[in-house]
């Protein structure tokens, strides 16, 4: 790599309507911000920096006819970044259960893939806190990747440059050790 | 349950959730039209509580309103097809009254009508308030006639009236001197019915049945009466009905009654009917939308399919007494299950008479619904006995197949229906025995017959194929006759020609059509057709594709030409007619093509010949 700033492809899962579009727009400079998101359909591409590291991201749809499609993207990945709207604590099952059938894919299952969870809409009242949604996710039991949690708010944006910051850390290390 | 399950289970704080409530009493609803369901349950409340409607986010109450009386029924519905929607109402079911709610605000309260007493309750009530028999011997008298009478034709005053002691009774009515005028039609159930659409959010009326075994529908802007039927010729007592179709379209209400029975009512007709008799009391009914089949689980332990014309279909016995029943359409999978709660904490998922699931719930169902909550589509609310609240979602992975793994097949696998097979008339009878004796015989003859008609056949096919050969060597042209037709408006046309073989006996073979175009002003598609064999008394349509040319310097001429006469000279087409081997052809027609009507001339060329700007 040479030093030069490191490419990433970055996976951006998680259930329709937890904040997936909103938390890249959220990324993105203020003058290219979208003031309105709407469902996304199949997926779209985005691009942005963070510490040294150049993400283009995979904004995949959350609706539940489409999350078939979620393995489509698993063989290029090299992160994931799951999205949970910790207001929804209905769908936090359903939430657990896709991550569980997305780490248990061949494509995903045994590769060091950096795995952030960002528990989304924490500005929202009766959100869960981070260690609640880890709790809820069953986090604690994911042995192959690095895993991190943060609470962040697509809307404020608090909460979102620490995860992208640890995501941005274990890729450069990542790559400096091969 | 473990990993094979196909639900996900929601973890419910159950130390705050204490519902009591009835199988009618809950909806799902998209309150704040954000698609976000809600759960709305009328909760008859426990003990010192009185009755709430509570609403519920997910399994986290949010808000609830206190009710004036014991609700019988809520149902959501739509008054308005307003773009964008406006909210749903809600109706609550009391005894007497439905409270029409929106945004959570009391919006409207509909009255059932009152009937006029009978006469021989009026009449004891006319002594009862003369202040003449206000002595303890003639109330009591009084009060025993009343006894007498049947409850359900008693205005609830009366009932009132007799369940007081007799003190309090004295005390009444010196107090009052009011005689009950009418009585109140009480509410047995609830349910909505679909104007005239479909859809999800069109516009439903709320349809009552009385405990007097009337169906009464509202209409859903006035809330004022539009229909009422009675249920029945004998009278009965609905108790859960379930509305299918279109109110303005054609429509049926399914009605469980108290009686045993479930009956009928469908547009138009003056009465409902009676649909079909159970052994036992019926607990809940379902119609599935595919067929109008009729889902009932009774008392005896049983689950039944009924025909949507009352003939029972099949019916599986339950080990243990049926106490809910709801249906789960899964429409990604295209079934739709039947779920039945058994008194001993089993829920059980059929689809037709197969198990296809089955779950167990530790506690006794109490209600279940299947439906859309929060964003979730496929989301089972459980209300156990106990008050508590469950929720299971269905997993984007789940597979009801009878394949699928994790289901144990119940039962032998038996014929779905039995065969429909008409009894043995004597004619039959005799038929067989005829069959059976000249067996040879019978075979011999149907095979000489068989023979002789493919015989029949091969020789009228070689006799018109061998005609067919010398056919046009004899130079008689009369049997073929060449016609066509112009379709159109141009600048494209289609020309239909058709060949006829007018012969009797004669097939043509080695025929076929060339188009000769007199100038540059028309292009045919397909000028060759080679026309396959033609049999005697056929003919063969050959529909073509003829353009108009128009030139770059189109003459203005052209947008003045009078549609419905014809092009002038160089709109004539030839068509002639081939037969293998001669050099002349055999028939000639001419086709005149009419003008292209202006308005379809090509845009393009209208600007290049200046038309458009000598307008202006």
């Amino acid at each position: 790599m040479g030093g030069g700033v490191t490419q990433a492809t970055v996976l951006v899962l998680g259930l329709d309507n937890s904040g997936k579009s909103s938390l890249l727009n959220a990324l993105r400079p203020p003058e290219q911000r979208a003031s309105l998101t709407v469902p996304t359909v199949a997926h779209k591409q985005d691009q942005f920096q963070s510490g040294g590291v150049s993400f283009s991201a995979w904004d995949v749809s959350g609706a539940s006819r489409m999350r078939a499609l979620w393995e489509r993207h698993y063989r290029y990945a090299n992160a994931v970044i799951f999205v949970v709207d910790a207001a929804d604590h209905l769908r936090l099952v359903v939430a657990r259960e896709e991550l569980e059938l997305m780490l248990a894919h061949p494509d995903m299952f045994g590769r060091r893939v950096p795995l952030l969870v960002l528990a989304n809409k924490s500005d929202a009242s009766h959100a869960l806190s981070a260690t609640h949604v880890a709790a809820a996710l069953g986090l604690e039991r994911i042995a192959d990747k690095p895993w991190h949690i943060c609470a962040c708010s697509a809307l404020t944006g608090s909460g979102l440059a620490d995860g992208i910051a640890w995501l941005a850390r274990q890729l450069r290390e990542q790559r400096s050790n091969k | 349950m473990g990993g094979m399950s196909r639900w996900l289970d929601v973890v419910v704080g159950t130390d705050d959730i204490d519902i009591n409530t009835l199988p009618s009493n809950i909806a799902l609803v998209d309150l704040q039209n954000d698609n976000e369901f809600k759960l709305v349950v009328g909760d008859l409340g426990r003990g010192e509580e009185s009755p709430r409607l509570k609403i519920f986010k997910g399994a986290m109450q949010i808000s609830d309103i206190s009710l004036p009386d014991l609700p019988l029924g809520v149902v959501s519905l739509y008054t308005s097809e307003t773009s964008p929607r406006s909210t749903p109402l809600i109706a609550v079911a009391f005894s007497t009254c439905v409270y029409i709610y929106r945004n959570f605000k009391l919006f409207y309260k509909y009255y059932l009508p009152t009937v006029e007493l009978n006469a021989s309750e009026m009449e004891v009530w006319n002594k009862l308030t003369d202040p003449a028999n206000h002595n303890e011997e003639t109330i009591l008298a009084l009060t025993e006639t009343l006894h007498n009478m049947p409850q359900k034709i008693l205005s609830i005053q009366s009932r009132d009236f007799l369940a007081m002691t007799l003190e309090q009774q004295l005390e009444f009515l010196e107090n009052s001197t009011d005689l009950p005028k009418k009585r109140d039609r009480e509410i047995a159930c609830i349910t909505t019915l679909r104007m005239s659409s479909v859809d999800r959010y069109s516009v439903s009326c709320v349809v009552v049945g009385t405990e007097d075994g009337e169906i009464i529908v509202l209409d859903p802007q006035t809330f004022t009466q539009i229909c009422l039927v009675k249920l029945c010729t004998v009278k009965k007592t609905p108790y859960q009905m379930v509305a299918t179709g279109l109110y303005n379209v054609d429509y049926r209400i399914t009605v469980a009654t108290r009686e045993k029975c479930v009956c009928l009512i469908k547009r138009e007709w003056k009465e409902g009917r009676l649909l079909f008799s159970t052994e036992e009391h019926v607990v809940a009914i379902e119609v599935l939308t595919a067929d109008s089949s009729i889902m009932v689980i009774c008392t005896d332990n049983t689950l039944a399919s009924y025909s949507k014309k009352g003939k029972r279909q099949w019916l599986v016995n339950l080990e243990h007494r049926p106490v809910a029943m709801t249906l789960v359409p899964i429409l990604h999978l295209g079934v739709t299950l039947v779920a039945v709660a058994l008194a001993s904490g089993h829920l059980h998922l059929y689809d037709g008479k197969a198990r296809r699931d089955s779950m167990f719930l530790r506690d006794v169902v109490s209600v279940m619904k299947f439906g859309q909550l929060g964003q979730e589509e496929h989301v089972f609310i459980i209300v156990t006995s106990n008050g508590n609240l469950l929720l299971k979602i269905l997993k984007r992975t789940a597979d009801f197949n009878p394949h699928a793994a994790g289901i144990e097949l119940t039962g032998a696998p038996v014929a779905q229906k039995p065969w429909l097979i008409p009894k043995k008339s004597k004619l039959f009878l005799e038929q067989s025995v005829r069959e059976r004796e000249t067996a040879v015989a019978m075979h011999e003859s149907f095979q000489h017959e068989l023979n002789r008609l493919r015989l029949l056949a091969a020789k009228t096919l070689l006799e018109a194929h061998t005609k067919s050969d010398n056919f046009i060597g004899a130079g008689v042209m009369e049997p073929i006759r060449l016609s066509a037709e112009v379709e159109g408006l141009g600048p494209v046309f289609r020309v239909t020609l058709q060949v006829e073989n007018t012969s009797a006996d004669k097939a043509v073979v080695g025929l076929s059509v060339l188009f000769n175009v007199h100038s540059t002003n028309y292009k045919v598609y397909n000028p060759y057709i080679k026309v396959p064999l033609l049999g005697p008394g056929n003919q063969i349509k050959f529909p073509t594709k003829i353009e108009e040319i128009f030139s770059e310097n189109i003459n203005p001429d052209v947008f003045f030409r009078n549609v419905t006469g014809q092009a002038g000279e160089g709109s004539l087409i030839k068509v002639l007619l081939l037969k293998e081997g001669r050099p002349n052809p055999v028939l000639a027609a001419t086709v005149t093509m009419p003008p292209t009507d202006p308005l379809m001339i090509p845009y393009d060329k209208i600007q290049s010949s200046g038309f458009g700007q000598s307008d202006k």
